[in-house]
């Protein structure tokens, strides 16, 4: 099976204190560390999973900047085995539709089986993979919790559903599905995996060899435009709780005693 | 959550600003450590510490390793967190593809390690060890032992110990008991008793092999007797698979101060007559054996400290940021309380930890790129001015980081307040479990000794003038440096020192003044050390002042290389300076006082 996983470079969040820009319309990138957005990192091991019980081949994809290469690498280093960086001055303040616009031609320069995205990730849309499944006119899934390889026509998927809930689903071939963290247990890299990929060269795709017109992704093409981006201000009957964890803690459980929430 | 453990952004400096790790690419030895290589391993070593080793670490100090009826049992999170870690390879990673390493730089592999063992030293020791016995079979053993045991241990399948401390030879190695009787079929019984014993007995691994220090029947007394052997804690059959139990027997684990996760073990060698060993090396060369792994294992105390120094650090600074508590100095009483980091007291001690922490992890790291250095040379001359380098300064990358480790974990402790003290924060601990590092594999007074002994007249001086000549070629270009005139001056003046203390002392340590001299050795390593932190700091900062002065996203890192080196010469220095005098005007109270008059 051919499996495409698209991935995204993001903050760590386990590693970072974000604060926002002096201009207010970001957060402040300036010093973080930042890795393989955690959804996506999930449908990398499921891909490699699949591709070791089923044969084939997993391709990982990323649109951003040289950077994004150093995310493509670690999850070549974890198993899949062969990237695709997609990265052009022109596709810079891509929206979500401008994001897919660019992965569909990345997907119409293969011929894949199966296209996996993280369910979400740093900016919280969860737009890409549905808008590519849309532009590729093939079947989507969303929260994705399990997956299950029928034939070389269908899969067998389960989503999460609020409230804790679950349904199977039959899915055709080829199709799209955004994957939830918990299908899996992503394996770590090792040193040998990365020594294997050291000198690898990776394929970068520009506006030109996608075929992608300048009018339909980056600042111009956006139609979702960022207007402000901010910590909201305390509205009536907030409260911040400061200190650390534990006097946060501690002070959360006082309040809750108090109100009659906890007895 | 800010970062923990180790700050990225100054271990990329050390490797890639000031040593350069990526240019040990253009030999053929490392040829796959190019800069992209390099940031992966370290990225994932970060990744493993921080999710799967960091959260174990609590729960080896709460849990801890168990004892009974002869098994040492340590807390299943250490299961996984040991087979994460073998995957990963991360065990051997310098040494050689063959056998199970992984053939990368020490420079790099000492970044990685930064992490892992900061993440869980207790846990961390384990690999070390095993690590070390490795690198001692790999040295010695013979072909056989090598194919037999190394594979197996460089993989982290089978772990490994050191057995040489004994109840009546602990620094005084000489003096152990430990017996070896040659057998017809050139195989040793060994019997004797073997204390302090860490990891001597777990359940992590399937064997357990253990490089003994014993005596062979009728051998000299003292070290020239003393000869190393195999032992593992279960026979390896010609075919490598496990035979049987080998009469290594654990009587017991050590309840201790800290690092309760590694089982501190006493074990009795053929109490039933049963306990076959094999010689690692020639007969009676064992102190030699012992001396040249010795180098290696002393560097990897050294960052078993600083680790818990550097972790400290990192959480002493985000308390500081987030704990608001009294008002700021020049603001009224009716002003907001703000965080503490404001207060001129606890940013003195943040800045004490940041320069020491910077300047300590620079040694560290320097050393291990003088053995990168020294193996990708052909150049005899080079190769041995490298290991001068590195023997000068093993002393000091263990006794006097280890000191100073220990000191900047209470003062992170001393900005929690009384959080700090309680077991609900992770100060006390680091605190607990860092202590430790001052006394084995050599005290830190054995180290002290071992540089003034040793170290600073070995090779007519020759040691101690190629540091000199090196730490000279940092002033010399620093002093090119705009801003920098104030720092290299003070560095210049405590070097300048340091070269007539070295010279005094020396010389009294080879007169009959030596008893006098030999009650500063350690106030010497401790003054050392610290010219050997100002030199790496000025290094720092003389690539850090001309970067500071451009806008970039890094501008207040390197801003603040310049204010560690700043601070470390102009605050520390001076009072570096004033125990120089001491050890010049060499009070001899120490050694004229009567036993009796200690009271008591």
């Amino acid at each position: 099976m051919e499996i495409l996983v698209c991935v995204k470079r993001v903050p760590d969040t386990a590693e970072n204190e974000f604060t926002i820009n002096a201009d207010g319309s970001d957060i402040d990138r300036d010093d973080l560390v930042y890795s393989v957005n955690e959804w996506d990192n999930y449908a990398v091991e499921e891909a490699i999973q699949i591709v070791d019980r089923v044969g084939g081949k997993v391709t990982v994809v990323a649109v951003g900047d040289e950077d994004s290469e150093e995310v493509l690498r670690r999850e070549m280093a974890m198993g899949a085995n062969d990237g695709l960086l997609l990265a052009d001055p022109a596709f810079a303040d891509s929206d979500g539709r401008g994001i897919a616009t660019i992965l569909k031609g990345a997907v119409e320069k293969g011929t894949y089986d199966l296209i996996l995205t993280g369910a979400q990730s740093d900016s919280g849309a969860g737009q890409v993979g549905g808008m590519l499944a849309a532009m590729l006119d093939i079947p989507y899934a969303s929260l994705v919790d399990s997956i299950e390889v029928v034939d070389d026509q269908s899969l067998k998927i389960g989503r999460e559903i609020e409230g804790g809930n679950r349904e199977m689903n039959s899915i055709q071939l080829p199709c799209l599905l955004s994957i939830q963290t918990g299908i899996n247990e992503p394996r770590y890299v090792g040193i040998r995996g990365i020594r294997k990929v050291a000198s690898v060269e990776i394929p970068v795709l520009g506006s030109a060899e996608l075929g992608i017109g300048g009018a339909a992704v980056g600042s111009a093409g956006a139609r979702v435009k960022r207007l402000d981006y901010f910590v909201p201000v305390l509205g009536a009957g907030a409260e911040m709780l400061e200190g650390s964890t534990e006097e946060i803690v501690d002070k959360l459980i006082e309040l809750l005693k108090a109100k009659g929430g906890l007895k | 959550m800010a970062q923990v453990i180790a700050d990225r952004r100054d271990v990329d400096f050390v490797l890639h600003e000031q040593f350069k790790v990526s240019e040990l690419s253009k030999h053929e030895q490392f040829a796959e450590f190019n800069k992209k290589t390099v940031d992966l391993i370290v990225n994932e070593a970060r990744n493993l510490a921080v999710k799967e080793l960091l959260p174990t670490q609590k729960i080896g100090d709460r849990v801890g390793a168990r004892f009974a009826a002869g098994k040492v049992t340590l807390p299943p999170e250490f299961h996984k967190a040991w087979q994460l870690f073998c995957e990963g390879e991360w065990l051997a990673m310098p040494e050689k593809l063959e056998y199970g390493g992984q053939g990368m730089p020490r420079l790099l592999s000492m970044a990685a390690n930064d992490y892992l063992v900061g993440a869980n030293f207790s846990f961390m020791l384990y690999a070390g060890l095993t690590h070390g016995a490795g690198k001692v079979i790999e040295a010695f053993g013979n072909e056989e032992q090598k194919r037999l045991f190394l594979k197996n241990i460089f993989t982290g399948k089978w772990t490994g110990t050191m057995l040489l401390t004994e109840p009546e030879a602990g620094s005084d190695v000489g003096a152990l008991n430990c017996s070896a009787k040659k057998n017809d079929d050139g195989t040793y019984s060994i019997t004797g008793t073997k204390i302090f014993i860490s990891g001597g007995e777990h359940d992590l691994a399937e064997n357990i092999i253990h490089p003994v220090l014993a005596r062979i029947e009728g051998a000299a007394p003292g070290t020239r007797g003393i000869s190393l052997f195999l032992v593992p804690k279960y026979r390896v059959n010609p075919d490598g698979s496990l035979g049987e139990f080998n009469d290594v027997v654990c009587t017991g684990i050590e309840e201790k101060m800290g690092i309760h996760g590694n089982g501190t073990c006493s074990l009795t060698m053929g109490g039933k007559g049963n306990c076959i060993g094999t010689l690692l090396g020639e007969e009676n060369k064992g102190m030699r054996a012992m001396f040249l792994a010795m180098n290696e294992a002393r560097l990897h105390v050294g960052l078993e400290g600083f680790a818990c120094a550097t972790s400290a650090y990192l959480y002493a600074l985000n308390y500081a940021r987030e704990r608001v508590q009294g008002k700021h100095l020049l603001q009224g009483k009716d002003a907001p309380s703000v965080p503490i980091i404001q207060h001129p007291d606890i940013r003195r001690i943040l800045l004490t930890m940041k320069s020491y922490v910077e300047g300590m992890r620079s040694l560290l790291y320097y050393v291990a790129y003088q053995e990168d250095c020294a193996s990708i040379t052909d150049d005899a001359a080079a190769k041995a001015r490298h290991h001068r380098l590195i023997d000068i300064l093993i002393p000091v990358a263990k006794g006097f980081v280890t000191d100073r480790s220990f000191e900047l974990c209470s003062q992170g402790l001393q900005v929690y307040g009384g959080y700090g003290y309680i077991s609900e924060y992770p100060m006390e601990q680091l605190l607990r479990d860092s202590r430790i590092t001052m006394i084995y594999e050599g005290t830190n007074g054995i180290q002290a000794m071992d540089l003034l002994g040793r170290k600073l007249s070995m090779d007519d001086g020759q040691l101690y003038l190629d540091l000199v000549a090196e730490i000279q070629a940092t002033i010399d270009r620093a002093g090119q440096v705009d801003g920098l005139a104030e720092c290299t001056a003070r560095v210049a003046a405590a070097l300048a020192k340091l070269d007539q203390v070295a010279g005094h002392i020396g010389k009294a340590a080879r007169s009959e003044k030596i008893l006098g001299a030999y009650a500063f050795a350690h106030p010497f390593l401790d003054v050392f050390g610290d010219v050997i932190v100002a030199w790496m700091l000025l290094w720092r900062a003389a690539i850090a002042a001309p970067l500071a002065a451009k806008q970039s996203k890094d501008t207040a890192f390197y801003k603040g290389q310049v204010k560690s080196a700043e601070f470390f010469t102009g605050a520390i220095l001076p009072v570096t300076l004033g125990k120089m005098e001491a050890i010049l005007a060499g009070n001899e109270a120490a050694v004229e006082i009567e036993d009796a008059s200690f009271g008591g």
